[in-house]
């Protein structure tokens, strides 16, 4: 009676005891499933809750000029998204957003009620907007952060700098052309917030400079000068509205190194709201846009017939009394003249003259001194879209092609190209390439490259420089076509030209001109060259009372600017200390 | 001897709960402080560009010219200090 029930109280313990064990080894293997099976998973799963990853595209670099100055820089904007699956109450969402962004509320509706899980509400929209709807706090509604490109000067160097789209990718100009060196690099992070949705040690700070060094796009120094670019773009809008032109361009170059100091258009456009411009304004005429130069031409010819060795300044032509019969054209000059040395011919503006140079030196010569002094060829200048202008190879150039082409009708060059070549004049010989961005720097400032002055080749010898360098100081000197371009104080090497436009049909169109002035100075040791042209201009049409006044303001405020000393007051101050000295 | 091991363990049970504590408390400092860093950044970059705009040379040359009257010198009214 007593074996019975301790019997059945062991029976009752091991029963009990494999149901825990049963119960510990299913907890066990549930364990094991989870942390060694699942364990990846649950972790992703969990993360999802406490951890949001963004992609954030790094800090755009600033455009800087030769000074510092910043002329392009991006500034942290916020742009509003919708995800509309998010959004309850579209009708009134859109009421609400369209009234703050004064936006069509019907248009509005209609892009919420798409299939699309997303869409922009506005890019870049202004701080005034963002804080008005983030205190509406509607449901669905996001803000994100974007860059916006900004332009100080607005209109200064517009077609230099260009402008970059929605996205931050450039469009034109330096932000088209060095878009790759300037984008930041594409980055995910990852930020963690808490049970509140706030976040949780530190965000991923794209301000931070180690980011920035990291993710961020560099930075590049223009050759431009801001108060040089402003100079020129006073003078040369004073100059259209003047002559109510059509249009108008200068360029103001070093002719030691190349370097672009100012490239202005008028009318011009504020890279900010470029969208509000037209397209043609936007590109950089100067480098895109050839044009028939007319007879600032003359000073490459007249290298052209000094470097043969067959003329002298001093050779004479007769200029057949202001009319030249060439086959069945006729070519004239705007004053008659009789006899004319190389020098009066330049000074005189003849075309009959230059074309009787020509005639005399032949075709080759001419063509091959146009193409040593870059004409017909890119001057590889750093900005999109540069042409090569038309220069055809003297074989097809008929007798009438190869005087026209002497006085700069019948061919076609940029102004860059012409710049150029008046820089190989005023260095004694040296084609120099043309550049825009002195070099490109970190987000420290420290100097990544540097772009070298690069002499493409020898246009033509110092002796024929120098003697060119002498004919044109004459042509500013009294009598000269550009005495509108004389500057106290300073020798100035100058040349006119006045080109007759051709029209739809290819032939010369009446009464439409391109007037231009092309010069440098100091004379002795050039260190600015500049070229005006202006387009239509209505009134008066001669390069020397167009371009010439232009010319003469750029060259006397870039010249104070750059503190380069009048001739006449070094003459006198080295007068002065040799008395010194000797007393 | 329990007594002492139960005192220990909850001593150092506390010890790593205020650690815990402290480490969320610096984190939200530090998101604090950088939030407060990056809006210092973005507000000098606004100086920045605002000086950028007030130095345009369009600007100063209105102001020079209209404001205070000067005008671009003469080569006669120029004086080289040799």
């Amino acid at each position: 009676m007593k074996k019975a029930p301790k019997n059945y109280i062991k029976l009752r313990i091991a029963f009990v005891g494999v149901c825990f064990f049963l119960l510990i080894s299913v907890i066990c293997a549930k364990a094991v499933y989870l942390q060694v099976f699942c364990g990846s998973w649950l972790s992703k799963k969990a993360a999802k809750q406490y951890e949001k990853s963004f992609v954030q595209e790094g800090k755009r670099g600033t455009i800087y000029d030769r000074g510092g100055n910043e002329l392009a820089v991006s500034i942290e904007g916020t742009s509003i998204a919708a995800y509309l699956n998010q959004i309850e109450d579209k009708p009134s969402a859109s009421r609400a957003l369209a009234g703050i962004l004064r936006k069509d509320r019907r248009k509005l509706l209609k892009q919420f009620q798409t299939r699309q899980g997303f869409i922009w509400v506005k890019r870049q929209a202004t701080p005034k907007e963002v804080s008005a709807i983030k205190t509406l706090g509607l449901k669905g509604i996001g803000f994100i952060p974007e860059y916006n490109r900004f332009y100080p000067n607005k209109s200064v160097a517009a077609q230099v700098i260009g402008f970059t789209g929605i996205d931050g990718n450039g469009l034109e100009g330096a932000e088209y052309y060095y878009d790759q060196v300037l984008s930041g690099t594409e980055e995910k992070y990852t930020v963690l917030k808490d049970a509140l949705g706030r976040g949780f040690a530190k965000d991923q700070d794209t301000e931070d400079p180690v980011y920035n060094s990291i993710h961020g796009g560099k930075n590049i120094i223009l050759t431009i000068d801001r108060n040089i670019q402003y100079i020129t773009q006073t003078a040369l809008e004073a100059s259209v509205k003047e002559f109510s032109a059509k249009s108008g361009m200068a360029v103001v170059m070093d002719p030691r190194t190349g370097e672009v100091l100012a490239l202005s258009h008028y009318p011009s456009f504020n890279p900010n709201v470029f969208k509000q411009y037209p397209r043609h304004l936007w590109r950089n005429r100067a480098l895109t846009d050839p044009f028939e130069p007319g007879s600032t031409m003359k000073i490459f010819s007249a290298a052209a017939a000094l470097s043969s060795g067959i003329c002298s300044p001093s050779t004479i032509f007769y200029c057949e009394n202001g009319a030249y019969k060439i086959g069945a054209n006729t070519i004239h000059d705007t004053h008659p003249r009789g006899w004319l040395s190389l020098q009066q011919i330049v000074k005189y503006s003849s075309n009959i003259g230059i074309a009787k140079v020509v005639e005399m030196v032949g075709p080759e010569t001419l063509y091959t001194t146009l193409k040593k002094f870059g004409f017909g060829n890119k001057t590889g200048l750093d900005s999109p879209g540069e042409t090569t202008g038309i220069l055809t190879s003297s074989n097809r150039w008929s007798k009438i092609d190869s005087s026209a082409i002497a006085f700069g009708q019948g061919v076609s060059t940029s102004a860059i190209q012409l710049v150029s070549a008046a820089s190989a004049i005023a260095n004694g010989g040296l084609l120099m390439k043309p550049f825009i961005v002195q070099s490109i720097t970190n987000e420290n400032g420290r100097i990544l490259k540097r772009t070298a002055p690069e002499i493409i080749g020898r246009a033509t010898s110092p002796e024929v420089a120098s003697t060119v360098k002498r004919i044109m100081q004459t042509v500013v000197t009294e009598g000269g076509t550009g005495t509108s371009a004389f500057l106290d104080g300073y020798t100035v090497c100058g040349k006119t030209g006045t080109a007759q436009k051709t029209d739809e049909s290819g032939t010369y169109a009446r009464g439409k001109y391109i007037s231009s002035f092309l010069g440098f100075a100091p004379a002795d040791n050039p260190r600015l060259v500049i070229l005006v042209v202006i387009d239509e201009p209505v009134g008066a049409h001669y390069g020397g009372t167009v371009a010439g006044p232009a010319f003469q303001n750029i060259a006397h405020e870039t010249l104070q600017h750059l503190n380069i000393p009048p001739e006449t007051k070094k003459g006198a101050i080295k007068a002065a200390m040799i008395t010194g000295v000797s007393g | 001897m329990w007594m002492v091991m139960m005192f220990i363990f909850i001593v150092e049970l506390l010890f790593y709960t205020w650690c815990r504590v402290q480490n969320v408390q610096n984190g939200y400092e530090i998101s604090r402080e950088a939030h407060n860093q990056k809006q210092l950044v973005a507000y000098q970059n606004s100086l920045k560009i605002e000086l950028a705009r007030l130095k345009s040379p369009d600007r100063i040359a209105q102001i020079a010219k209209q404001q205070l009257g000067l005008i671009m010198p003469t080569t006669e009214k120029t004086i080289l200090i040799p």
